[in-house]
């Protein structure tokens, strides 16, 4: 299928992407700017960062692979995925950045260490559970690029994964954050033109918004309606699918750090709206892609390959049906490679970060200089790049679901910590823990039992009406409250140090 | 209209609307602090 114009595209995209790394690798001067890119990111980068961090290569394909399948009751999708970067930037942010700019804080493990006065037990526990959820999200990512590289260029798994990382690998190795930042403002400019443009042309090809609506209706009357009779997407699920989506991604290690590298608070301002705007028209436009596929598929147009997760490749064959031009279809794996390596580039600094600062030079040896912190980032970066590439060479459908379990620990392990943390004087060093080592262990107990359809005692774990996290999230919440009020107080100057009351800013 | 029944067009557009009004207000009110 690959033709020299194809190649040509994706090699174009990679060199931009790779000469941007090695420009922004010039500003690196200490760990702060390698991890933080010096707290310098002015409004659009940052804005730019956080959707480009959250619309991940598996949520392009998914995302329409999922309204394929459920229709319009999986629309929620697309409002409470965009307003995570709000809940992220109001409940968080806001808070985080200001004791961020007068304790230092690098990442946001300084912040719990600091508040639950835990500097070695919480700090290790949290960059322990952050790197196991960064790492069974990062693995999870390389579906996306497997998926479509292997349909555009029909390569063997390894060689697809192995070129998408090791552009991503070299550009976050050598310049960090700056780099990051950088390739996702070009990476998602792209991502969302891409969208704008690509998915009208599919909607119009499949006849049109209205028609699109009623042929899905007389398919099945459930599929335009806002929720599911029962079972998934229907209301109880969906409560829980809105705390999973909104709460769970916005407490994401490598979505939260955002907040501490952005320049100037008064950008929290409008960021909130303006990203919930953009990434909101993207998403659903890419949503009513997946309706316009059934659409198609029912109509006879395209049939989609045999494989159980057929739903994800309906993009694709719309692209192809819609858009018969060889070279838009490299441009449409540019589009995807972008959204996959906004999101793969900042999980692996965020591994990196978590394993370089706060295990090795918080814990380990807090004497290392910060020229070794620096060069043990960039080490655990290449480690953290080569490792999940060799996990994701296994079956992609387990590969998908990794990222739906992955935001599920993040949100058992991280919110509640978190949330109380930031907002209840009350909260102690001894509830953190609990609340985040039983998040953390429950999460993945349940999310096992409900992904391999688990029948114990008496509980069909394949039919819990809520989302698996929701329950762990649940008994962390009990065991913070619990736990707090069982045990000795925070000190009230470290309280008042770390901004901890009900407000958002002082 | 638009193919939807009404319900679809009710419970989105108020969540929608509802969301962005929140946001708007975030920013009309935001002080912020550094």
């Amino acid at each position: 299928m690959a033709d020299l114009l194809t190649i040509g595209v994706i090699g174009l995209y990679f060199v931009a992407m790779l000469g941007i790394g090695i420009w922004a690798s010039k500003k690196i001067k200490n760990t702060e700017d390698y991890l933080l890119a010096g707290r310098s990111l002015g409004f659009w980068m940052f804005v730019l960062l956080m959707i480009g961090t959250v619309c991940s290569g598996m949520s392009l394909l998914g995302v329409s692979g999922l309204g394929y399948k459920m229709g319009w009751p999986t629309m929620w999708e697309q409002i409470f995925v965009p307003l995570s970067i709000a809940f992220c930037i109001i409940f968080f942010g806001v808070k985080l950045h200001n004791v961020a700019r007068t304790a230092g804080y690098m990442t946001v493990q300084d912040y719990l260490a600091h508040r639950y006065e835990s500097p070695t037990a919480l700090r290790s526990l949290a960059a322990v559970a952050g790197i196991i959820v960064s790492m069974i999200y990062l693995v999870g990512q390389y579906t996306a690029i497997a998926i479509v590289l292997i349909w555009l260029f029909q390569i063997p798994l390894w060689l697809a994964l192995f070129l998408a990382m090791v552009v991503t690998m070299i550009y976050t190795t050598i310049a960090g954050l700056y780099a990051v930042a950088w390739t996702t403002l070009i990476q998602s400019i792209i991502l969302i033109g891409g969208v704008l443009i690509m998915a009208p042309i599919i909607i119009i090809y499949a006849g049109g918004f209205t028609h699109v609506n009623e042929f899905i209706a007389s398919v099945n009357p459930a599929l335009v309606m806002p929720w599911m009779p029962s079972g998934a997407f229907a209301i109880p699920y969906i409560f829980s699918f809105a705390i999973l989506l909104m709460v769970g991604l916005a407490c994401a290690p490598h979505v939260i750090n955002n907040v501490l590298a952005i320049k100037d608070v008064k950008y929290f301002k409008w960021a909130p709206l303006v990203a919930f705007i953009i990434y909101f028209v993207a998403m659903f436009l890419l949503k009513f892609t997946g309706f316009a596929g059934l659409t198609m598929v029912k109509e006879g147009v395209f049939t989609l390959p045999g494989v159980p997760n057929a739903g994800d490749f309906v993009i694709l064959y719309g692209i192809q049906y819609a858009l018969p031009v060889v070279a838009l279809w490299a441009v449409f794996a540019v589009i995807v490679l972008a959204a996959v390596m906004s999101t793969t580039d900042r999980l692996m600094l965020t591994i990196g970060a978590m394993f370089s600062w706060d295990i090795y030079k918080k814990v380990l040896k807090p004497d290392a200089d910060d020229k070794s912190v620096l060069r043990l980032s960039q080490v655990v970066v290449v480690l953290s790049a080569i490792g999940s590439m060799l996990l994701a060479i296994s079956p992609p459908e387990m590969l998908a679901s990794l990222i739906w379990m992955g935001i599920g620990v993040m949100l058992a392990t991280f919110a509640v910590p978190l949330l109380a943390g930031l907002y209840w004087r009350g909260a102690t060093r001894e509830g953190a823990l609990a609340a985040m080592s039983l998040g953390l262990v429950s999460s993945l107990v349940v999310g096992s039992l409900n992904y391999f359809k688990t029948v114990a005692m008496g509980i069909e774990f394949a039919k819990i009406p809520l989302h698996f996290s929701f329950y762990a999230f649940v008994i962390a919440i009990l065991a913070m409250i619990i736990v707090s009020l069982l045990t000795k107080k925070t000190a009230e100057k470290v309280l008042d140090e770390t901004q901890t009351g009900w407000y958002f800013s002082k | 209209m638009f193919g939807l029944p009404d319900i679809t067009i009710m419970v989105f557009g108020a969540v929608t609307i509802i969301a962005i009004a929140a946001l708007v207000y975030w920013g009309i009110t935001f002080k912020g602090h550094d």
